[in-house]
């Protein structure tokens, strides 16, 4: 629609403000004050994933993070939510890869009560015996809830890395096996807690109503206190790329039909590829006009969904420190087998590998980039996730807002070049999800 | 409204808030096309966006039949007399846009967001998508094998079969309770009971348009106007037709063998919007399963540890609000949770909510409401949604005022009146071995399982 005029300089005028900066101890402080609305959000964002399990522990940073609910010695369980929800806020957390995230949106009014409570589960989180059980015994219910006894249950997200990496860091289970979270202990969760929830392994994130040196000093004051730790050593997560596609079979007895997940090893962050892809993402798999919605879907009528993405369907291209997937799942028609849903996948990324995308495919994928930033600015919890995510996991806020200038630099050639290299089926594991017909299922 | 209590086992230090601060809805415009079209504009500037909800009666319960109206809200994405869905889809695209259409039981929700800068394109579009959809044949055949496809997923899963069993308990014959489309009825469905059921229902009369975002509330009625002002249609409008009360009571279990966890749905409908129960029920609702400190949430979560993510909300339809507990409970422990949710509602029914919790639960309940307000999506969303009820952003400033000085007796009396648990109905779905801990507890009906996939 000729829309290129519209220059990228006058969209990012829109941009909050942003300041950045470390506390004595280590903490990192992001700040984006941005006044349209009463509200604000907390986030306290660790550089703690899954991937940092130790063996005979699968599970625990999840498991964690409940307990980080629990209370301390000092705001004793369950006082930090009924804190929270009669200041008239929302909590939560989500645990991922590479990081754990925690969260409040509250009426600006609660800007001290946040950063109080969060120094204060930074310095005093009570762990006992009693609620690391009972959330023992919560965590299981989420399994079975999300995963056992779902139809697809935590399909590709939870259980394609299990095949597709060779290393314990990468391939294990990172909801727990149950013996392996009913074997956690006091311990291990105090351990867990002194390594990885120091300031110097954290970044804290306020956005929205509040005023930057009125912000400053409560950060000071809540969370200057919180003594330093030594910082924790990550383990290591690179592992060699496979040399030929890699096939597994997974039995669900709860499906009633066939799906099939496909991943590749995906660029890292900071290689040349690595935003050229996210755009493939876009072109290749976001609504009608995508080209595996158009070719597979409507024209070939091979499939009847396909989603895809780095990260998919869990996160997206700025998640993970280390190795990561570039995932598509797939749903094939009635009477079409998986392996034809792959065989047709590969064609269509040869095609764009081949040809690259047109100014027109490219353009209308950075716009949809360019509408998702200003969304996300427009909610608290959006630009406090952005923010939080791109500062502890790669230690650079600031691209959140540099990204649609830099998505509008990426050329068909970045495209064509980035599938041709990331995109290869010799470096893909296939997981084809199957169904026993134990319980009546099929056709 | 008061701050957050002060416990003696709280630190002195913990520094609280006192207010939430009270809702505004600014710059609201509204307007009527001469073709009947309802029109509300609100300049909302904080990201250059615009949100756009079209609502129409043609909910799922309106329609001939489930399937009708389900691929109805499938089908209009498929195009135009003059574009096929891929152009629909580019162009929307091209402007940073988005197009979805949502059903509820009483209207269809055509619901779209652009970069404000393409604002006049993007009403022609949709103009175009609603007032003509072609449901070409082809395209709707593939959306007839997703659905079928979705629905077999849905089946396979335990939540799916237990609140469609549920709405039926509750409503009997009322079109609420009409059971999810069976896949004989969604293959019959062709493209001219779509294209019957579009004249019907998608009146200029019947339309509702809401719009938020970086706009000039004058500039976007002018807009609209050229868009949608040559639209016509017939001059009626089609609801549902009142709910009457069953009486409730009964405890139907859906066999699902080999499931490692029972759900546990327990249901009543109440009042919707407008009505003097309906912020007391609402604040009732929320002391028992709302947010991360309801008495479901400490009792069957924090302290017993039986389930994940007990909770109750009051679902708001244009002739009821459906009151509803749900929690999906391992199976050892089926019978004790469900006695300790028979529990919490007896204990709301015979109590008073202490005045510390209430209050909690009032500031959560205004808190919430000022965060979901907060984004453009959000007050769009809000006030398609109430709109629909004949009501407009008055009523939310106004529920905001009513909400503090809502006294513990009227919520007791809600609770009395609504969430009695001899009143309930309440579906479970899980493996057979699970059912000997619920029979103790009442007279269970047994479904075994009737349809594989």
């Amino acid at each position: 629609m000729g829309r290129a005029e519209a220059g990228v300089g006058a969209r990012t005028n829109w941009a909050p403000a942003l300041a950045t900066y470390f506390l004595d101890n280590g903490l990192e402080v992001v700040l984006s004050p941005e006044r349209s609305s009463p509200t604000i959000g907390v986030g306290v964002f660790y550089r703690a994933g899954f991937r940092l399990e130790p063996e005979g522990r699968t599970g625990f940073a999840h498991l964690f993070e409940h307990l980080m609910f629990q209370g301390t010695s000092k705001v004793p369980k369950p006082h930090f939510g009924n804190l929270i929800n009669s200041a008239g806020g929302l909590l939560n957390g989500f645990t991922r890869h590479d990081y754990t995230a925690y969260f409040e949106v509250l009426p600006s009014s609660a800007l001290e009560m946040a950063c109080y409570l969060e120094g204060d589960r930074m310095r005093f989180l009570d762990i006992n015996e009693e609620t690391l059980r009972n959330q023992v015994d919560v965590v299981k219910e989420e399994v079975r809830v999300n995963v056992l006894n779902q139809p697809y249950g935590g399909f590709s997200w939870l259980w394609l890395s299990q095949y597709a990496y060779s290393t314990f860091p990468n391939n294990h289970n990172y909801y727990g096996e149950f013996s392996d979270l009913e074997a956690a202990t006091v311990d291990d969760a105090q351990e867990f807690y002194r390594t990885w929830y120091g300031p110097g392994n954290a970044t804290l994130v306020l956005v929205g109503d509040f005023d930057e040196s009125v912000a400053r000093e409560l950060v000071q004051r809540h969370l200057g206190p919180v003594e330093s730790r030594e910082r924790p050593h990550h383990p290591v997560l690179e592992e060699p790329l496979p040399s030929r596609r890699r096939e597994f079979h997974h039995t669900d007895p709860l499906a009633p039909t066939p799906q099939v997940a496909v991943g590749y090893p995906t660029a890292p962050f900071g290689h040349q590829d690595h935003l050229p892809l996210a755009l493939a993402a876009r072109l290749l798999t976001d609504g009608a006009s995508s080209r595996l919605q158009r070719a597979l879907v409507q024209e070939r009528q091979l499939l009847l969904h396909i989603g895809g993405g780095p990260h998919y369907p869990i996160g997206d291209s700025f998640e993970f420190a280390g190795p990561a997937l570039f995932t598509f799942e797939a749903t094939p028609r009635p009477g079409v087998s998986t392996d034809a849903a792959v065989l047709a996948l590969d064609e269509e990324l040869a095609k764009l590998a081949d040809q690259g995308p047109s100014d027109a495919e490219l353009e209308r994928a950075r716009r949809r980039e360019l509408s998702a930033y200003h969304a996300n600015n427009d909610s608290r919890l959006g630009r406090l996730r952005e923010l939080g995510i791109m500062a502890a996991v790669h230690r650079a806020p600031q691209l959140v807002d540099e990204l649609p200038e830099r998505f509008s630099r990426v050329t068909p050639e970045d495209v064509a070049r980035s599938v041709r290299s990331w995109l290869r089926p010799e470096t893909s594991s296939v997981l084809h999800w199957e169904c026993s017909g134990r319980k009546g299922a099929g056709r | 409204m008061s701050g957050p209590r002060q416990d003696s086992v709280l630190a002195a230090e913990v520094p609280t808030p006192h207010t939430v601060p009270p809702l505004r809805i600014e710059g609201v415009s509204r307007a009527q096309l001469e073709n009947g079209v309802d029109l509300m504009v609100v300049r909302r500037p904080s990201v250059p966006r615009l949100e756009f909800r079209l609502t129409v009666p043609a909910g799922a319960s309106l329609g001939p039949s489930g399937a009708v109206s389900e691929l109805l809200a499938m089908g209009l994405p498929l195009g135009t007399a003059t574009m096929d869905q891929a152009e629909l889809s580019e162009r929307i695209q091209d402007l940073g846009g988005s197009l979805q259409v949502h059903q509820d039981h009483d209207s269809l929700v055509v619901h779209a967001a652009a970069l404000s800068e393409a604002e006049e394109d993007l009403y022609q579009l949709l103009a175009g998508v609603v007032q003509a959809p072609a449901f070409p044949a082809d395209d709707l055949a593939t959306e007839r094998a997703k659905l079928l496809e979705g629905l077999r997923m849905a089946r396979a899963t335990p939540h799916f079969p237990a609140s469609e069993a549920l709405q039926q308990a509750v409503y009997g014959n009322h079109p609420y309770g009409r059971p999810e489309p069976g896949d004989t009825a969604v293959r019959r469905t062709g493209r001219k009971a779509l294209l019957d059921f579009h004249h019907q229902s998608f009146s200029p009369w019947a339309a509702q348009i809401t719009v938020v975002g970086a706009v000039e509330p004058r500039r976007t009625v002018a807009r609209l106007r050229r868009a949608f002002g040559a639209w016509s249609g017939p001059k009626r409008v089609a609801r549902a037709p009142r709910v009457r009360a069953l009486p409730g009571g009964e405890m139907l279990f859906i066999e699902r063998p080999e499931s490692v966890q029972t759900v546990v749905m327990s249901a009543r409908s109440g009042p919707s919007h407008g009505h003097p129960d309906h912020i007391p029920l609402t604040l009732a609702t929320a002391v028992l399963g709302g947010g991360f400190t309801s008495r479901m949430m400490n009792n069957l979560r924090e302290d017993k540890g039986y389930t994940y993510s007990p909770h109750a909300r009051l679902e708001n339809h244009l002739q009821d609000g459906l009151a509803t507990a749900t929690m999906d409970v391992r199976n050892e422990v089926t019978g004790a949770a469900y006695a300790e949710l028979v529990y919490e509602l007896s204990r709301l029914c015979t109590s008073e909510v202490p005045p510390d919790e209430l209050e909690t639960t009032k500031s959560y309940l205004a808190g919430v409401r000022v965060i979901m307000l907060q984004t453009q999506a959000g007050l769009a969303s809000s006030l398609a949604q109430i709109r629909v009820h004949g009501l407009d952003h008055h009523y939310l400033e106004r529920y905001s005022k009513q909400l503090p000085s809502t006294t513990a007796a009227e919520v007791l009396l809600a609770a009395r009146r609504y969430l009695a648990p001899t009143a309930m109905t309440s579906v479970m779905v899980g493996d057979p071995g699970s059912r000997e801990g619920l029979e103790a507890l009442g007279r269970l009906r047994v479904r075994r399982p009737t349809r594989v996939w």
